[in-house]
């Protein structure tokens, strides 16, 4: 992986150096190494499951558009940039056919309250006796994710509206801690992965340790922190490796190909749902935003303790300002949920009533009685339930539990099984929690900021005092005296680089965000924008970048439609001050910030459609110009430019305003890009999908209309003296694919690995030579390159008789070998047509 | 700075490709792309094309004439394209890719460590490359109009069927391509 930490962008390798790139493939220094560069077990049921996410290609993915663009829903004349006021302005109810929804929900679902946990010696006592290991926290994490039933949330005018997607994050008591020795938050894309690899498993098998000391933990566990890129490509990397060794054989995946595309949504992968998913997973705890900081955190104890409600005390002002305490950064006056855990087996209910009567007496309101059974279960129960997989896992942690599932040789499921009952319990406590005491909460602070704070600021007063504050002559003549002007009347603190949680400022963004999370989005936007000026003016640039960023993503969020203006004017340059302040303008460039809001960025504005849909491709662009992406993230976003294009229809006949073109041109290279990855799969998924825009059917001989006299005047011209074929325009190209093609083949058989026995001679000798080498990488990968050139050469076929003698059958295995590609080999002799 | 100029038909078939270097300032007229770059040419000059039908077709930013020369319209990475339109709805397409030095991307290691890097540099220097400054517009437009009216010479030919797609083949015509470039680029 290298870092591309500088802006040039580089220009990408083409096949003159294929064969070199592919003796190079990904270089794993860990110990890991011999372990992930081997194919993996395939009946390892409970690997299997992580893998789940991505494992589902086709199908089964809710899709609200209809597949097939129809170009008679485009407005009139949508090619033009600004001929008309529909341009781009659709509204993200309204999507453009073959688009869903499913990034905007996903954003929508990654910006929620996070509520910290904190349980007490005794039920991480109790709940480790069930088999979780992660005590309380572990318990209750999957269950946030999405609360039961329709939350209705009330906006600031006060009108109602119920959300079924509601969810929180259940978030350990200093998850999210950036550690003290890099307060800027990943300065830097990691160079190489093994010492990452390292980490991760030194952490995974640390972990149960760490857990076993349960309350003990001053230590961050930076598991559960995401934001960490090279961890994200790692992780992906592995779903991508694990998608090609263990996809369907190749016949019958050469049979349904065809079908494929009919299926899934067209443009998005599984893969990059994924690393959208953990680059918003695990947000860190930083100043310039406050979606990470706790919106409330549950305090529980056990029925057992002889006094609960002194344990109580004692945990809250540890973590008040005990040990446990957030940073300064970080307000500390947030709800406390007081959790009684009652254990249903060995407890006294009356008891515990009493108990949690007398703990209503002290606490107030916020408390709930929690009824667990402390038996542990199995599967083969009556009644038992597994414990769902967390979704939101940030990325170190899912490689960290890969990892761990790899290396055991246990091949049953560790996933921990609760009785029904608890199950019921706990979504009864969760629902309960947001409806009653989280989401009300946060209305209430967010009318009472909204009154005091950004009321006061947006009225007259308001804006005199901010011109006062920019203008010292303006403000009070005591200013005069000291020096830096910006350090003393500003609130922000320039060498910590953040505002106290006190402060307007600080207050105001942690409005802005609360309604973000509430989904008041106008509320937000409007408070972002005031911010972002006031950010500017005290030179706070990450504070900026980040108000700029969430402004961008509420307006594009917000339902209304969005004309075309203000998003050219508005939504653009602050996607662009954003990703620019993220980056140049730090002392401490924070790449993870301005990938994350490029990427939803330009998810966003996909969304819109049409014109927009041209932005969405720069931005996309932009990410690989900017170069914080590595290696997967390259292919993904390259493939991802393409889908930004091939959204755009044109109009009338002749489909003018399309950028059908520019789409294939993105699908080719993704499908280079994946290529020198080493990932046939998706570089043939991509390639299928280039061709059908260049006006070649991949499959059948009978060419499209338009792709017909375009060629017939090539070949004409061209004087081959063939029949009519489509083939590209430019013989350059097609030669160029043609050798994509052979690449892919040839990656795909080496994928396949041992897999060849009884096969046509041709392999035979290929099989041999594999099981000489064993499985050693090393010699495989030199068996590689010498299959790699033989198939690059001008004409292998040949070449392959040579070896193998007169009579070589055709290859049965080959995949799928389009009547095409023997033409382009025959079309290569003559590569230059003059 | 490398260029390479290519005549495309309506129907989007390659009719003439030529590849050159500049000959000013002291350039020798060879062209220097890379392995990859020149196999990336083709797809590059093809996608620009959604461009050029866009702005071909869109609303004109010239009050009323329509332009043929339509300056430079796209830009994939480093490489620049400039296009005339005949009246046949011929396309001339002209890659330019500048050195690393005119793009800014040369200038020493101490920049590497910071992301600003590149692009700061890009903006403010002087003798960078710029697509749409007057002197280089003008340059393009002077070579395009001398191909210009060697390509109507040229397609007057009854011999020559271009409706047909047909790829020119005349020495004559690349002659004198070469020698407009060598003139004016």
């Amino acid at each position: 992986m290298n870092p591309l930490q500088d802006a040039t962008p580089r220009p990408p390798k083409y096949p003159a150096d294929l064969d070199a790139s592919m003796i190079l493939p990904k270089q794993r220094a860990s110990p890991a190494s011999s372990l992930a560069s081997l194919p993996y077990r395939r009946s390892n049921p409970s690997l299997q499951k992580l893998f789940q996410s991505t494992a589902s290609i086709s199908g089964s993915r809710p899709s609200s558009g209809t597949a097939t663009p129809t170009p008679s829903t485009v407005p009139g004349s949508v090619f033009s940039p600004g001929g008309s006021t529909q341009n781009g302005t659709g509204t993200p109810g309204g999507l453009p056919p073959g688009v869903t929804d499913e990034h905007r929900n996903l954003i929508q679902r990654a910006f929620v309250p996070h509520v910290a946990v904190l349980a007490d010696e005794a039920t991480e006592e109790m709940l480790r006796g069930k088999g979780l290991e992660g005590g309380l926290l572990q318990l209750l994490r999957p269950f946030g994710e999405l609360v039961p039933g329709k939350v209705t949330i009330r906006d600031s005018v006060g009108a109602g509206r119920s959300h079924e997607d509601f969810g929180i994050r259940f978030v350990g008591v200093r998850d999210g801690l950036v550690p003290p020795t890099a307060p800027g938050r990943n300065p830097e894309l990691r160079v190489e992965t093994a010492p990452g690899q390292l980490q991760g498993r030194a952490q995974s098998q640390a972990r149960g340790q760490s857990q076993v000391r349960g309350l003990s933990s001053g230590i961050p566990r930076p598991q559960r922190t995401g934001g960490h890129v090279p961890q994200i490509e790692e992780l992906v990397d592995r779903h991508l490796q694990y998608s090609e060794f263990n996809s369907h054989d190749m016949v019958p995946d050469y049979m349904n190909h065809k079908e494929e595309p009919a299926q899934s949504d067209v443009s998005s992968s599984p893969f990059h749902t994924l690393y959208l998913r953990r680059l918003l997973s695990g947000l860190p705890v930083v100043s310039h935003e406050t979606f990470a900081h706790p919106v409330a955190c549950v305090i529980a104890v056990s029925s057992r303790h002889p006094n609960p409600t002194e344990e109580i005390r004692k945990l809250y002002s540890l973590q008040h300002d005990g040990e446990l305490r957030m940073p300064q950064f970080v307000e500390n006056d947030y709800l406390r949920y007081y959790v009684l855990v009652h254990d249903e087996e060995t407890g006294d209910i009356a008891h515990s009533n009493q108990t949690f009567e007398s703990m209503k007496r002290h606490f107030g309101f916020h408390c709930h009685l929690l009824r667990l059974k402390s038996q542990q279960c199995i599967p083969s129960d009556d009644d038992s339930v597994r414990l769902p997989t967390c979704e939101w896992m940030s990325a170190t942690e899912e490689l960290a539990e890969i990892q761990k599932r790899e290396t055991s040789d246990d091949i049953t499921d560790p996933t921990p099984y609760l009785p029904d009952s608890d199950i019921t319990a706990i979504r009864t406590f969760v629902r309960e929690l947001v409806v009653q005491s989280v989401v009300p909460n946060m209305e209430r602070k967010t009318a009472l900021w909204n009154e005091q704070v950004l009321a006061r600021r947006r009225g007259l007063s308001g804006r005199f005092m901010s011109l006062s504050k920019r203008w010292t002559p303006f403000g009070s003549s005591s200013r005069n005296s000291s020096s830096p002007a910006v350090g003393s009347s500003s609130n922000y603190d320039s060498l910590g680089e953040f505002y106290t949680p006190s402060a307007p400022e600080a207050v105001m963004r942690k409005l802005a965000d609360y309604s973000f999370m509430l989904r008041d989005f106008k509320l937000a936007l409007s408070t972002y924008d005031i911010l972002r000026t006031d950010f500017n003016n005290d030179k706070a640039w990450r504070h900026y970048a980040g108000a700029a960023e969430m402004a961008a993503i509420s307006a594009l969020l917000a339902p209304g439609p969005l004309s075309s203006k203000s998003r050219t004017e508005n939504v653009d340059s602050w996607i662009e001050a954003a990703a620019y302040s993220y980056t140049d303008r730090q002392l401490k460039p924070t790449p993870y910030f301005a990938l994350r809001t490029l990427a939803l960025g330009l998810e966003l504005l996909r969304l819109r459609g049409s014109s927009a849909a041209d932005d969405a491709a720069r931005w996309a662009a932009r990410i690989l110009e900017m170069g914080i992406v590595g290696p997967v993230g390259h292919a993904l976003f390259t493939e991802r430019v393409s889908s930004c294009y091939a959204i755009r229809t044109g109009v009338g006949a002749l489909a003018l305003g399309s950028r059908r073109r520019k789409a294939a041109f993105w699908a080719v290279l993704a499908a280079e890009n994946w290529v020198r990855k080493g990932n046939a799969v998706q570089s043939e998924r991509c390639l299928d999908s280039a061709l059908p825009l260049y006006g070649v059917n991949v499959e059948s001989v009978v060419p499209t209309a338009t792709a017909t006299t375009s060629a017939s005047m090539g070949m004409a011209t061209m004087s081959m003296g063939k029949s009519l074929t489509a083939t590209l325009p430019f013989p350059q190209m097609q030669a160029f694919i043609d050798e994509l093609r052979q690449a892919i083949l040839s990656l795909r058989l080496q994928n396949r690995g041992i897999g060849f026995h009884g096969d046509g001679d041709e392999e035979g000798e290929f099989d041999t030579e594999t099981i000489n080498a064993g499985s050693e990488k090393g010699l495989e990968r030199s068996l590689l390159v010498e299959e790699a050139t033989e198939t690059l050469d001008k004409s292998p076929r040949s070449h392959r008789k040579s070896l193998i003698g007169a009579s070589a059958p055709q290859p049965i295995d080959v995949g799928p070998r389009s009547p095409m590609l023997e033409r382009g080999e025959a079309l290569k002799m003559d590569d230059r047509f003059e | 700075m490398s260029y390479n100029f290519t005549i495309l038909s309506p129907l989007d078939v390659p009719l003439f490709t030529h590849e050159f270097g500049t000959s000013r300032s002291g350039g020798d007229g060879i062209a220097r792309f890379t392995s990859t770059e020149r196999a990336q040419n083709p797809f590059i000059l093809h996608s620009a094309l959604d461009i050029v039908e866009e702005v071909q077709w869109g609303p004109s930013s010239t009050s009323g004439s329509a332009p043929m020369y339509l300056k430079h319209i796209d830009k994939y990475q480093n490489n620049f394209i400039s296009c005339w339109i005949t009246g046949g709805n011929v396309r001339f397409l002209l890659l330019t890719r500048p050195r690393d030095e005119a793009l800014g991307l040369t200038q020493g290691g101490g920049q590497r460590g910071s992301l600003a890097g590149g692009r700061a540099g890009l903006g403010g220097g002087s003798g960078l490359y710029n697509p749409t400054s007057p002197a280089t517009e003008e340059a393009v437009k002077n070579f395009f109009v001398d191909v210009y009216e060697n390509w109507v010479k040229t397609i007057m030919n009854p011999f020559f069927a271009v409706g047909n797609g047909e790829v020119v083949k005349s020495p004559v015509f690349r002659a004198r391509v070469a020698a407009a470039a060598k003139k004016y680029l």
